[in-house]
């Protein structure tokens, strides 16, 4: 079952990305090759025989929207730079800057350090010097760097990012778990769990009819819970066994599960538990303290959900008719899972 | 509710101290040793975290693509109307999903919302309580079931999924109810 919602993650994940990509591709949401209209300002002069000269682009909203199809309206002016490079005058935009989409996409796979939005510049004339106002203003186009499978490539990176950001949280809850897991240990020296056992077992008597009162499994099943109620995940799964062996020593049947073993069960997966699972200890830190009585209150309550579900569901035709200890020959109409 | 809130807010300032020092008192009235006990228990803190690693690798990478590729933004848009009728938030949807068949599973989940929407977020608590207040139903059916060869499970599935789905739609609930 997980396999395949593990698998479908990932398969869903590369047809949305190829998808869209596809998308962006056939709708040219990147006009790729194609020039944007700007104008430079040059509030410290031009020099063109400078390899960088600082300027102020800035873009006409009502070109930019026509130009990308889009109501992303961009800011008055963006602070940048030109620099002159081997293949012509690149503009290049602030790290940083606040740009409208499909700018900010376009920046961020750009090659460039800091994730720069660079461009090249096309039909850009030098602003002639001496012109008597105190910035200089050269209209111009600017081509960015053409952008393909955005998408995928982003699936790409998040992959690899996550997957080193899962190693660094693991390695992380070293210290906590070692503290929770120390302390847990001293409980479990120290037989919590048999301070609860004479309180929980007489509780559990009525959702057990089929077990004698005397039976060594009700002790089990006692020992089983208390262990969970105390986070013991490690002492709870023997003593769970146990019961379970127990049990089946009661059972009519050699492989049909009885009403005992499910309300066993389904009392282990509503997980009673006063002390939270180490690892979500570990993982949250003191913000556990707020989140203790949310957790208890909510295990408490799909409790009786679950002992509702079992007997409910015990009382359907279906079951009914697999219960060993109804039909001793159970027939082999018992639906498995 | 507020009084409800303000005792709850008061009682969990005890929790961790009580803890921290509560099973050590208990241990040393039990004539345990403590401090033995303790570095015995703690030396399976570095195993428990290397072993989950592949599991958080596994669940974490997977839900990085599932949300770049923009496949989330899509599901959660689809199953809205739905999941707003009942006030389920189609964030925690993952989490609904993985948490019965995984535990390590629904752990990285948490970490990764954690990562997400910062601690003290309300998705986080949601998880959290989620992650909680169920086990891992499979996991526990195939070794309970396993170890004594039950092959005819009858209603243990079915009773298990139903505690499960309530103990999901009981963790948003009370989150909202007591943060909200």
């Amino acid at each position: 079952m997980l396999n395949y919602i593990w698998a479908g993650l990932i398969v869903t994940s590369f047809v949305f990305a190829l998808g869209y990509d596809v998308r962006d591709l056939s709708h040219d949401r990147y006009r790729n090759g194609k020039p944007l209209p700007v104008v430079l300002a040059f509030p410290e002069g031009y020099e063109s025989a400078a390899r960088r000269v600082p300027v102020e682009i800035r873009i006409e909203p009502r070109q930019f929207a026509e130009f990308y199809g889009t109501d992303q309206p961009p800011a008055a002016s963006y602070p940048g730079y030109l620099l002159q490079t081997q293949e012509g005058t690149q503009l290049r935009f602030q790290a940083g800057a606040k740009l409208p989409e499909p700018l900010a996409t376009i920046g961020k796979v750009s090659h460039s350090r800091d994730d720069e939005l660079q461009g090249r510049l096309a039909g850009f004339s030098p602003p002639l010097a001496g012109q008597g106002t105190d910035t200089l203003v050269a209209a111009s186009g600017v081509v960015f760097e053409p952008v393909w499978f955005v998408k995928l490539n982003a699936i790409g990176a998040a992959a690899l990012d996550f997957a080193k950001t899962a190693a660094e949280i693991a390695l992380g809850l070293i210290g906590v778990l070692s503290l929770f897991l120390g302390l847990l240990k001293i409980a479990e020296d120290a037989g919590i769990i048999y301070a609860l056992v004479k309180v929980v077992r007489p509780v559990l008597r009525p959702l057990f009819p089929e077990v004698p009162p005397d039976h060594p499994a009700l002790g089990m099943i006692a020992l089983n819970l208390t262990a969970n109620i105390f986070g013991l995940g490690n002492a709870a799964t023997p003593f769970g066994i146990k019961a379970m062996e127990e049990l089946q020593k009661l059972n009519p049947s050699e492989d049909t599960a009885t009403n005992s073993m499910v309300m066993l069960l389904a009392i282990n997966t509503a997980s009673v538990q006063i002390v939270p699972p180490v690892l979500l200890l570990a993982l949250l830190g003191m913000e556990i303290n707020r989140l203790i009585f949310p957790i208890l209150i909510t295990t408490a309550l799909a409790l009786i959900v679950a002992i509702v579900a079992v007997r409910l569901l015990g009382r359907l035709p279906g079951y009914r008719a697999s219960d060993p200890n109804l039909n001793p020959s159970a027939p082999a109409a018992a639906p498995s899972a | 509710m507020d009084t409800a809130r303000n005792a709850i807010n008061l009682l969990s300032y005890f929790i961790i101290p009580v803890m921290l020092v509560g099973f050590p008192l208990y241990g040393l009235y039990k004539r345990v040793p403590v401090y033995e006990s303790f570095v015995e228990g703690g030396k399976e803190g570095f195993q428990v975290a290397v072993r989950i690693i592949p599991y958080l690798v596994a669940i974490l990478f997977a839900i990085a693509m599932f949300r770049a590729s923009g496949a989330m933004e899509a599901l959660t848009r689809a199953l809205d109307p739905v999941l707003s009728l009942i006030g389920f938030p189609a964030e925690l949807l993952p989490m609904a999903i993985i948490r019965s068949l995984s535990g390590s599973g629904s752990a990285a989940l948490v970490a990764d919302m954690i990562k997400q929407y910062g601690e003290d977020s309300i998705y986080v608590k949601m998880a959290a309580v989620m992650f909680g207040s169920s086990e891992t139903t499979f996991y526990v059916i195939a070794v309970y079931f396993g170890a004594i060869s039950i092959r005819k499970t009858r209603h243990a599935v079915p009773a298990g999924l139903i505690s499960d789905a309530s103990a999901m739609l009981l963790a948003v609930w009370t989150v909202r109810l007591l943060f909200g």
